[in-house]
């Protein structure tokens, strides 16, 4: 018994995550707790989390950079989290990511209607504008920057991430 | 046999999911469900009337709905649907739909939607003139095409309408030219029959940041003002407020407060502002600028040209937001929201002395999911908080008085 319940919870979610991702298998929903597995997941690695949103216009200018960006420094682990309110435009998300090329980063859109808390669990002081960049050294040192990123910054944190070691 | 038994199962939880999945909305949606009752908003609005009837316009479903209630909140007239189809709403985190109710009893509503796959908004208006039975089919506040959102609108003593939104048309020219466009235009148009019809749209300013709500009130008869977030010199999103000097005559815009937030972004979260009845401007706004962080309150004696010290609200550690202040017969009331990690409660704080002095914050309200922006209105005896929340519903809750 306990196998076929897990078996019909197990589809279920697949039936939920096909419906709502359908058109996008790509993108990861990004939920209560994804944030300390992105964390853990690239550990050691210098990464570089990119919030951002469809109907955000500076994050539309920014995207392309980012993605020449990602594309010039595979040794970065670039991740992208789509992060307006309402998260059910997977479609249009993908679209702006593939066009931006940034179709093989690892992509993530917000996945959960309390936005409060996911937002809180990955930095209780953001309120919710974007884009967004954390940028995430090899020891785990987190800087923020708020607003558009200058790609310089970025060049000049990631010079720093491998002229340490 | 385990299979068989299984596949006859899931047959069963798909069909059950399929029924369920037609009432409930799914986890990840801020609403609590898909149909346009008020049960399912994500966004109301509410307004009193003359009468003391209060009045919600909601977004659920895709659909704006209105209703109204004679017995402050405690049950509703069936509604009334304004819209006659699902359209893609604007879901922006400061979007809602806007009412005002004339002393005639006619109502005015003004919304936004997102008219192309680019998110551009195109602002719309109707009217009811039969207390609220029908509303007159849905027409675009301007004929122009390229982007308005963030609408507000307030009505002057005369029964005059005046609409404020942000405008995006003269990026267009700027491109043309060659040259950069940033952020957005406040643009407004009034309306002399109640908000059946609206001049031609004008422009008051250029260069607002372009994802904030406004904040419309009037400062006297014929004398509008708003606040909104400017884009100063070198980036610098901070607020600016505007006194009208006529309904179709914008002033100059003067600086609320030097909060330094130098920042090429959306901040989603704009200011509150409301007049009392002696001039007062009482402002609340949110900033993340070097000066300083987080929500502040100050007021202004002077139509806006000075402002006082700004003072600090909520408890940083616990993410306050989304600020109103509203002023009223019994006093000038603030509320906003906090988050301690699991639960979000709205905060309240009354001043007596218009402006210059506070209560200690109290919690009036709180919820376990997600919620709208906390709302202040007022008939001419109490003050209420009208709040959204996804877990517990439509709220309309008495200020009570504080010691």
């Amino acid at each position: 018994m306990r196998f076929r319940f897990a078996g019909i919870a197990s589809l279920n979610v697949l039936i939920a995550s096909a419906a709502a991702f359908g058109a996008s298998p790509a993108l990861k929903p990004f939920e209560r707790g994804t944030w300390q597995g992105v964390i853990r997941g690239h550990a050691g690695r210098p990464v570089l989390v990119h919030f951002w949103g469809v109907t955000c216009g500076p994050c539309k200018v920014e995207l392309p950079l980012l993605g020449q960006f990602a594309k010039d420094h595979p040794d970065i682990d670039v991740v992208t989290v789509s992060a307006d309110l309402v998260p059910n435009l997977p479609a249009a998300t993908q679209s702006m990511l593939d066009k931006a090329g940034l179709s093989s980063t690892e992509n993530f859109i917000f996945n959960d209607g309390f936005v409060e808390r996911l937002r809180f669990e990955i930095d209780p002081a953001w309120q919710g504008d974007i884009p967004r960049t954390m940028l995430i050294s090899r020891d785990g040192t987190i800087t923020t920057i708020e607003g558009s990123a200058e790609i310089a910054d970025l060049e000049k944190w990631s010079a720093q991430q491998f002229s340490k070691h | 046999m385990i299979r068989t038994s299984l596949l006859a199962l899931v047959a069963l939880a798909l069909a059950l999911g399929t029924a369920l999945a037609q009432m409930r909305a799914p986890p990840a949606s801020e609403a609590a469900c898909e149909e346009p009752t008020l049960r399912c908003a994500t966004k109301v609005t509410p307004a009193f009337g003359p009468d003391g009837t209060l009045w919600l316009v909601w977004m659920a479903g895709g659909q704006i709905s209105v209703a109204s209630s004679q017995d402050t909140g405690r049950s509703f007239s069936p509604p009334t649907q304004v819209t006659t189809k699902r359209l893609n709403l604007d879901w922006g985190p400061d979007a809602r739909p806007k009412i005002v109710v004339d002393r005639k009893g006619g109502i005015a509503l003004a919304f936004s939607i997102f008219r192309d796959e680019a998110f551009n908004g195109q602002v719309l208006y109707t009217r009811s003139a039969d207390g609220g039975k029908s509303f007159a089919e849905l027409k675009p506040i301007t004929a122009n095409n390229e982007s308005q959102r963030f609408e507000a609108l307030a009505l002057d003593q005369d029964g005059t309408v005046l609409a404020a939104w942000l405008d995006k048309r003269n990026r267009v020219s700027a491109k043309e030219a060659g040259r950069k466009y940033e952020g957005a235009a406040l643009f407004f148009a009034s309306s002399r029959d109640g908000g059946a019809t609206y001049a031609e749209a004008r422009l008051a300013h250029e260069g607002t940041c372009e994802c904030c709500r406004l904040g419309l009130a009037f400062a006297a008869p014929g004398r509008p003002a708003v606040i909104f977030r400017n884009i100063f010199e070198g980036g610098v999103r901070d607020h600016a407020v505007m006194t009208f000097t006529a309904v179709s005559t914008p002033g100059e815009i003067r600086r609320v407060s030097n909060d330094d937030w130098q920042i090429n972004a959306c901040p989603h979260h704009g200011p509150s502002l409301t007049i009392g009845p002696n001039g007062t401007y009482h402002v609340a706004w949110y900033t993340n600028g070097k000066t300083r962080k987080g929500l502040f309150y100050a007021h202004s004696r002077d139509e806006g040209r000075t402002f006082s010290v700004p003072i600090a609200l909520g408890r940083l550690d616990r993410s306050p937001t989304r600020p109103f202040v509203l002023s009223a017969p019994a006093g000038t009331v603030m509320v906003w929201k906090e988050f301690d990690g699991e639960k979000t409660s709205v905060q309240m704080t009354i001043s007596r002395d218009d402006g210059q002095t506070w209560s200690p914050p109290k919690a009036i309200a709180s919820t376990s999911d997600t919620s709208d922006h906390p709302l202040l209105v007022s008939n001419d005896k109490q003050t209420y908080l009208s709040w959204m929340t996804k877990a517990d519903g439509y709220r309309l809750t008495a200020i009570e008085d504080q010691p």
